[in-house]
Order: structure tokens, then C-alpha cells, then sequence
């Protein structure tokens, strides 16, 4: 039966959270350099584009406070600082090895609900510079989470589901066995579209476009732009981690102890979709929308039944 | 319930986390006034300002997706249950979700999931 | 050396740049984004973001000294120092001087106060700014003082909402009282569908990255949807050389010898620059970035043997997409007669088709002018037809793009409309090639 982490392990919980997403984009800045600038050609090049995360937060240390003209800031910065927040303690369930700092017998809900915050996070970083460009781009996350935020759902239910039970730990308790990778791959495939999704990040990175001068980040500087866009990688983390417990076997592996296995896998699914990013452009709502409702929602739903139907003759 | 003991003493921890950034930031700083400026669209200025009733088109997408969301409700205590209940709870929810998704492919065929 | 400023100088090490580009100076905007991929310093879309302005072409040359850059400046947060290009300026030493300036700053805070009275242009050529800001500061602090008041004029119902009639020119006579820190809150319009909704009027441009130099859109918005347009743009110099996308042509023109090869070269990186923008509007920066490589390896001379791999490679790539084709296809449709009715030449017209065709025509004419790279022979002096037209009609053949511009974004989403133009990507260098008509200025 797994049990609550340590006290300790609170603390050490948003650090750690912190450096996968140093680490995470770092990767992610080294596949970038490669394509713009050419391959690094070098051990020491190639260490300074990974360290570029690291210059970047803290150039924006040394930047100026800045706001708007009539801003709400207010709820600007509340939807600023809503999104590591809800990273954070979304990622309170995720557990290491066999162990999260917390287990409520609602874990899955609890995820949830901390990761529709950023429904709300984006949408008032969005409205509260009182900028024309900012406020479509917070708009922009609202449609995405229309799109996304059903077979991101039902793939949530369709794990608990093949457990019977809304605690993590038995759902990896669950997969003992057989990871539910295996019997659910579209909830699988689902989710990590919807994980994106939520973390407004690589092909639905539409809320923070160019097009729109960086969307609802274009006013935000300093701090702020750090923490939002810093909470932002700690949200992929998070929603590409829980994936892990969920269907991937959690901790669960031959030879090496359950916490290895998580970080294993953790990093295999990051590293996953940094490189598949690359493949694709941002994707608009308004294409998205329909294909999310008609294709993901069936086939989600499907995955769903079968799932139902197995559990019930097991 | 102390499950979530953790979760409030992790909220304090990056609340606490976060305030240590910002005073990081202000000891950092080249200057700590804040600045005040104009809003970015390309140099120009706007002609009002940005704040107003804002016209969303996926209005209608908003209402299926409401209906839709809060049935979802029911899946979680439905999951805990499904092999208790038996085939009956499987039925009966599938035949929901069928009704409701004959709802949307309607909403559909009617366009309500384009906008453009 | 103490722990913060050595801090504070290795922030600034690699200062993040907005670039801006003023009409006229494309081969600037070139050199600088090649030195600025070369220094690996951050590229940033807004002021917000951004360090270091470096404006590309001569802002004096814009008749008064454009106020909308001052803007742009005045919004960067401290450290934030400015950097023009002027046409013989070394841009390595220019952005150096930016670097330098930067660092200064964040090292050495020059207290809170008027932060930007004594900022000055760490310019190649000493451009200086006017000194006489002193109004727009007072105009801040006058924001300042109503911010406040925000709150509670927001919604408030009635009152100013009925004026129909004065929607196409809010924020010009609405001074007196509906004012909040200097702006009117928005007023309602009919849209497309009758409805009356919020209306709001955004100039977009001349600012933007992955944005025609110099363009500008004066957009009425409701909700994200574009409303109304208005194209504009920046004063184009008269130039004393020819724009740089259609040298060789015209210089072909001129009886000078210009070779078939040195032609097609120009062709593929004028095509390649439109292409990697369009790209980059789309979001896609994983094909965008090495289209912007490449073109600057092709104007710096590399042969087709170094170039042609990675060039079919990165075509291939997109072409083969789906995702992408289903994303853009269908946007800014532009057919045949309606382009030819409005003197549209080039791949535009050839194109006959949406964004994701006009894509295409442009791929297809970069592979087709990679094979004759290496052609010798000199252009035949009747080839006029430069990357985005015939140079020898009666108009420019951007201007014609810009012509078909309201038509096509009208009633289409932000996002869309940035598509669109991208995927035409008119060159207002060209409108230095005949009087300009019709075109209130900025």
C-alpha cells in the first residue's frame, strides 16, 4: 500500500520539479540551436545552448518591473503566478517510486482540478495587461481548453477505470502486471496531446504565438515573465510526468528501485515530446476544434467501453 | 482526511518559493520603480483600451462543452463502483455518453464546432 | 568584484534583441539577423521582453524622427539601450556598443527617476534622439494618477455606448470625458452578423517580428476577428538603390551584366526569406530557422553543392506535412482573375489558391533555382520578373499584394490575417519604384 512521502519530501518536491524543467528545456534549447544555427559541433557549444534556460531567468532577474497602462494587476498577476502554483501542486500526487508527498483517495480528481487552473492562469495573464494582442491570446487558451480538456478526461477516468479506484497509488498498484500503456493506447496517446495541450506548450503553444508579439506573455517582464513562463515548463513536467503513474507502470520495473523507474520513464516521455514537437506547427483552435470533438471524444470514449468491459469480466 | 495536510504546507512552500524569486528580483534589478508603459502591438497606439466585452464565436462550443463536462462529473464515483454495480452501471452510462454525443454529432453536422 | 554586479553583467552577456526594420534597409535586416544567429543572442518579439532595440535603416530618412520607436524604447524595461544600423554602419561594432551600453546600465542603475531623459543612441552612425521628451513624461505620470479610477468607469452601463456614427474615429474626438488614462474605453459596432459588439481599433506594425517591413494594418477588432482594415505603412525613402530583393532584374535592366545564376540566387533567398516567415507566423521554427540560415549561406555565396542537400531536405520536410496543409489551406484564398484584375504578378498569381498554395509555388521556385545556380550566362535584359512580380508594369508588384490585402482579411480571425499576410509577404521596398499612391502616412 503506498504511503505518504516524508515531510522533507515537500520541500525537496519543487525543487526537484524545478530542475526537470531547467533540465527539460535546456534539451529542448540544444534541438533548437541545432535547427536554427546549426549543429554545435562541440561538447562546450553544445553545454552553453543547454545552459541557455539558466542565462535566460536570469536576464529576466536583472529586468525592470514593468506594467501597463490602466492594467488589472490584480488578476494579471494572479494568473501570472497561478500557473507554478498549480504545476506544483498538481505534482503533489505524482509519486516517486511508490511514494507521493501526498495520496488522497481522490488523487486523480485532485490533478484535475490543479490543472484546469490553468484555464484561469492564462485567461487573466491574458486580460490583465489591458493589451488588444495579450487579451486574443488569452482568449486563444480558452478555445484550447475547450478542445482539449474532454479527452483529456476521459483519459483520466478510463485509468481509474482500469483500477477502480481514484488514488494514484492504486492505480499504479494496478499495473503490476501489465501497464495500462498496453490495453489503453488511445487514453495513452490522448492524454500526451492533452498534456501539451494543458502546458500551452510546443504545437499548442497558440496562446503564447509570435504571431500575437508573444501572446499573453507580450506584456510581461521581469519576474513575472519568469515565473510565468518558468511555471509553464513546470506544468509540462508535471502533466508528461503523471503519465507515468497513470500508464506507464509507475515505479514498477525489474532490477532497478522504483524511484529510478520513474525518473526513467519521466525523462523518456519529456524527451519524447521535445524531439516529436519539432514535427509539427502550432496547431489554431479553430482547425483543432472540430478534430478533437468528433475524433479524440469517439475514440476516447470507445477506449473507454473497452476498458469497462474488460474490468467487468475480470 | 490528512491527506491534505501536505498539499497546504506544499502551497505555503512554493508560495514561499515564489515570493523568494521576486525578492531575488528586486535586489537584482537595474531599477526596482516599476516601469509604465503603453501596450504592444507593433509601436502604434491603440485607440482603446484593450479591456471590453470580448466576442467569442465558439460561444456555442462553450454550452456542448458545459453539458458534456459536467456528466464527466459523474465518471469518477462511477469508476469506483463498475464492477460492483455490475453490467448495469456500464449500460447505463454508456447509454449517457451515446445520448450525449448524439447531442454534439448534431451540434456538429450544425456547425456549432466551426467558427470561421 | 561584488556577487550582484557580476551578475548583472553576466545577464547582459547575451542581451535579448527586438529587432526593428525601417523601409529600405533590407540588406541591414539581413546582415543584422545573421550576426545576431552567428552571436546566438535571444530574439524576442516584444519590448517587454527585449534588452537591446536595434533599428535597421535610418530613422531620420523617415521625414520627423518616428515617435513610435521612441515608444517602443520607452516600453523596454531597464537595462534597455538602442542600437541603429545606419546604412554604413558595421553592425558587429553597432551591436557590441548595444551590448556595452546594456551592460553599463544594469550594472551601474542610474537611480529611478527619469530613466529615460539621458538614454542615449549607442548608434554607428550617432543619431541622436530629440532631447525634448519631457511632454510624454508628463503624459505618463497623468496615466499614472487615473489608473486608478479604472475600476469603476469600466462597465459602467449607458452613458458613452451609443454613438454609432463616431466608430471609425474613436480616440481622435472622444477626448473629453470618457476618457480613462488618456484612452476611451471601446464602443459597440454592428458585426457581420449584426450584432453589436465591442469594437476595437488596433494599429498593428511597423514593430512586429515575422512582419513585412514598414506595413501597417490599422485593424477594427471584435472579439479576435478582424473587422475592418486599413492598409497603411511607413514613409519608403526614395531610394538611390534599387530594393534589394529585385537588384538583379533591375540592374539587368539597366544594361549592367548580371548572370542568370546571380539572378536565381537572389530569387531562392528572397523566396526562402518569405517562406521561413510565413513559417515562423505558423510556428513552426524547427523549418523556419533553417530556411533563414540557408538564405543568408545562399546571399553569402555558398555553391549548390553545399546548400542544395539541406535546402531539398528542409523543402521536403514541409511539403510533406499534413498537419501544416490542413492548418493553413484555405486561408486568404486569392484566385485567378481576381489577382490578375488587381495587377497581382508572381508566384501570387501563379499560385491561383489559398496560403498553403502560394507555400508550394514559393518551395517549388527555390528547388527550381537551385538547379541553375551556377548559370554564367548573363540575364536576358528583358527579364523583369523579380521573386514577387513584374517589375515593368505599371505598379510595383507589392503594391498589388497590398491592394488585395482588405478583401482578403476582412471578416477573418487575428491569426488568420497574420497568415495571410505572411503568405504574400509584400516588399514595400518596392514602392520606392513608383510614386506612391494613395497612402496617408503614419
Amino acid at each position: 500500500m503506498p504511503e505518504n512521502a516524508p515531510v522533507w519530501a515537500i520541500v525537496v518536491l519543487p525543487v526537484a520539479l524545478a530542475v526537470a524543467a531547467v533540465v527539460t528545456a535546456g534539451f529542448d534549447a540544444v534541438l533548437s540551436g541545432a535547427a536554427g544555427r546549426g549543429h554545435a559541433g562541440g561538447i562546450r557549444r553544445a553545454g552553453r545552448r543547454a545552459a541557455t534556460p539558466v542565462r535566460e531567468a536570469l536576464r529576466l532577474l536583472v529586468q525592470q518591473p514593468r506594467r501597463t497602462t490602466a492594467a488589472d494587476r490584480l488578476l494579471g498577476r494572479l494568473g501570472v503566478v497561478l500557473v507554478p502554483v498549480a504545476a506544483v501542486l498538481a505534482g503533489a500526487v505524482l509519486p516517486w517510486g511508490f511514494r507521493a508527498v501526498s495520496d488522497p483517495s481522490v488523487g486523480v480528481v485532485w490533478f484535475n482540478a490543479m490543472e484546469a487552473l490553468a484555464w484561469a492562469a492564462v485567461w487573466l495573464a491574458g486580460w490583465g495587461p489591458n493589451s488588444a494582442l495579450s487579451l486574443i491570446s488569452g482568449y486563444r487558451f480558452l478555445a484550447q481548453g475547450l478542445a482539449y480538456e474532454l479527452p483529456h478526461m476521459f483519459a483520466l477516468t478510463t485509468a481509474a477505470l482500469g483500477a477502480e479506484s481514484l488514488r494514484v497509488g492504486d492505480v499504479v498498484a494496478a499495473q503490476e502486471g501489465v501497464w495500462f500503456v498496453v490495453w489503453m493506447p488511445v487514453a495513452f496517446a490522448a492524454y500526451l496531446l492533452s498534456a501539451l495541450a494543458m502546458a500551452f506548450w510546443g504545437p499548442f503553444a497558440h496562446p503564447l504565438a509570435r504571431d500575437a508579439a508573444g501572446g499573453a506573455a507580450a506584456e510581461l517582464a521581469g519576474v513575472d515573465r519568469l515565473v510565468f513562463l518558468g511555471g509553464r515548463w513546470l506544468l509540462l513536467v508535471v502533466t508528461a510526468g503523471f503519465s507515468v503513474p497513470l500508464f506507464l507502470g509507475g515505479g514498477h520495473g525489474p532490477l532497478l528501485p522504483g524511484w529510478a523507474w520513474t525518473l526513467l520513464k519521466t525523462a523518456a516521455v519529456l524527451a519524447l515530446l521535445v524531439i516529436l514537437r519539432r514535427a509539427l506547427p502550432v496547431l489554431r483552435m479553430e482547425r483543432y476544434m472540430e478534430a478533437a470533438w468528433m475524433v479524440l471524444v469517439p475514440l476516447t470514449l470507445l477506449q473507454a467501453l473497452f476498458v469497462a468491459v474488460v474490468v467487468l469480466n475480470r | 482526511m490528512d491527506g491534505w495536510q501536505p498539499m497546504l504546507v506544499l502551497l505555503g512552500v512554493v508560495g514561499a518559493g515564489l515570493a523568494a524569486l521576486y525578492g531575488l528580483g528586486l535586489w537584482l534589478a537595474a531599477a526596482r520603480t516599476p516601469l509604465e508603459a503603453g501596450p504592444f502591438a507593433g509601436g502604434l497606439k491603440p485607440g482603446e483600451h484593450a479591456v471590453s466585452r470580448f466576442h467569442v464565436r465558439w460561444y456555442p462550443v462553450t454550452m456542448i462543452f458545459l453539458a458534456f463536462d459536467m456528466e464527466m462529473l459523474f465518471m469518477y464515483p462511477w469508476v469506483k463502483v463498475v464492477s460492483e454495480v455490475g453490467t448495469t452501471a456500464v449500460v447505463e452510462m454508456f447509454l449517457f455518453l451515446g445520448i450525449l454525443f448524439a447531442a454534439v454529432a448534431y451540434a456538429w453536422r450544425e456547425g456549432a464546432l466551426r467558427w470561421t | 568584484m561584488d556577487l550582484r554586479a557580476f551578475l548583472r553583467r553576466t545577464a547582459m552577456s547575451r542581451p535579448a534583441v527586438l529587432v526593428v526594420t525601417l523601409p529600405g534597409a533590407t540588406r541591414l535586416r539581413l546582415e543584422v539577423e545573421a550576426e545576431l544567429r552567428r552571436r546566438e543572442w535571444p530574439v524576442v518579439g516584444a519590448p517587454a521582453a527585449a534588452d537591446l532595440l536595434v533599428v535597421c535603416g535610418d530613422p531620420a530618412a523617415q521625414g520627423a524622427w518616428p515617435e513610435w520607436l521612441d515608444d517602443i524604447e520607452r516600453s523596454m524595461p531597464e537595462p534597455a539601450a538602442r542600437a541603429v544600423m545606419g546604412e554604413s554602419a558595421r553592425v558587429g561594432g553597432a551591436l557590441d556598443a548595444g551590448r556595452g551600453e546594456v551592460t553599463g546600465r544594469a550594472v551601474a542603475p542610474r537611480g529611478d527617476g527619469g530613466r529615460h531623459e539621458d538614454r542615449a543612441a549607442p548608434s554607428g552612425d550617432g543619431h541622436h534622439r530629440p532631447a525634448d521628451h519631457a511632454e510624454h513624461m508628463d503624459h505618463a505620470e497623468h496615466m499614472d494618477h487615473h489608473a486608478s479610477h479604472m475600476d469603476h468607469q469600466d462597465h459602467s452601463p449607458g452613458g458613452h455606448m451609443d454613438h454609432t456614427g463616431h466608430m471609425d474615429h474613436a480616440g481622435h474626438d472622444m477626448h473629453a470625458m470618457a476618457d480613462i488614462a488618456g484612452l476611451p474605453m471601446a464602443e459597440r459596432a454592428d458585426d457581420r452578423d449584426e450584432l453589436r459588439l465591442d469594437r476595437l481599433h488596433v494599429p498593428i506594425g511597423p514593430g512586429l517580428t515575422d512582419w513585412p517591413t514598414g506595413l501597417i494594418l490599422r485593424l477594427a477588432l471584435q472579439g479576435d476577428v478582424v473587422q475592418g482594415v486599413e492598409v497603411d505603412h511607413l514613409p519608403v525613402p526614395p531610394a538611390h538603390r534599387p530594393p534589394f530583393w529585385d537588384e538583379p532584374w533591375l540592374r539587368a535592366a539597366r544594361g549592367e551584366e548580371v548572370t542568370r545564376g546571380g539572378a536565381a540566387r537572389r530569387r531562392c533567398a528572397a523566396h526562402l526569406d518569405s517562406a521561413g516567415r510565413l513559417l515562423a507566423v505558423v510556428g513552426w521554427d524547427d523549418v523556419a530557422a533553417p530556411f533563414r540560415r540557408l538564405r543568408d549561406e545562399l546571399l553569402a555565396g555558398a555553391s549548390r553543392t553545399e546548400v542544395a542537400g539541406e535546402v531539398h531536405r528542409t523543402v521536403r520536410r514541409v511539403g510533406r506535412s499534413r498537419v501544416l496543409r490542413w492548418s493553413i489551406a484555405g486561408l486568404g484564398r486569392l484566385p485567378a482573375d481576381t489577382a490578375r484584375a488587381a495587377g497581382v504578378s508572381g508566384p501570387a498569381l501563379a499560385a491561383t489558391g489559398d496560403a498553403y498554395d502560394r507555400l508550394l509555388m514559393w518551395l517549388g521556385e527555390i528547388e527550381r533555382g537551385l538547379e541553375v545556380l551556377d548559370d554564367t550566362r548573363p540575364l536576358a535584359p528583358d527579364d523583369r520578373t523579380g521573386p514577387r512580380g513584374r517589375l515593368d508594369g505599371p505598379r510595383p508588384p507589392s503594391q498589388a499584394l497590398l491592394d488585395v490585402l482588405p478583401d482578403l482579411l476582412t471578416g477573418v480571425e487575428f491569426a488568420c490575417a497574420r497568415i495571410v499576410v505572411a503568405s504574400l509577404d509584400p516588399d514595400l521596398d518596392e514602392l520606392a519604384l513608383a510614386p506612391v499612391t494613395g497612402a496617408a502616412h503614419a
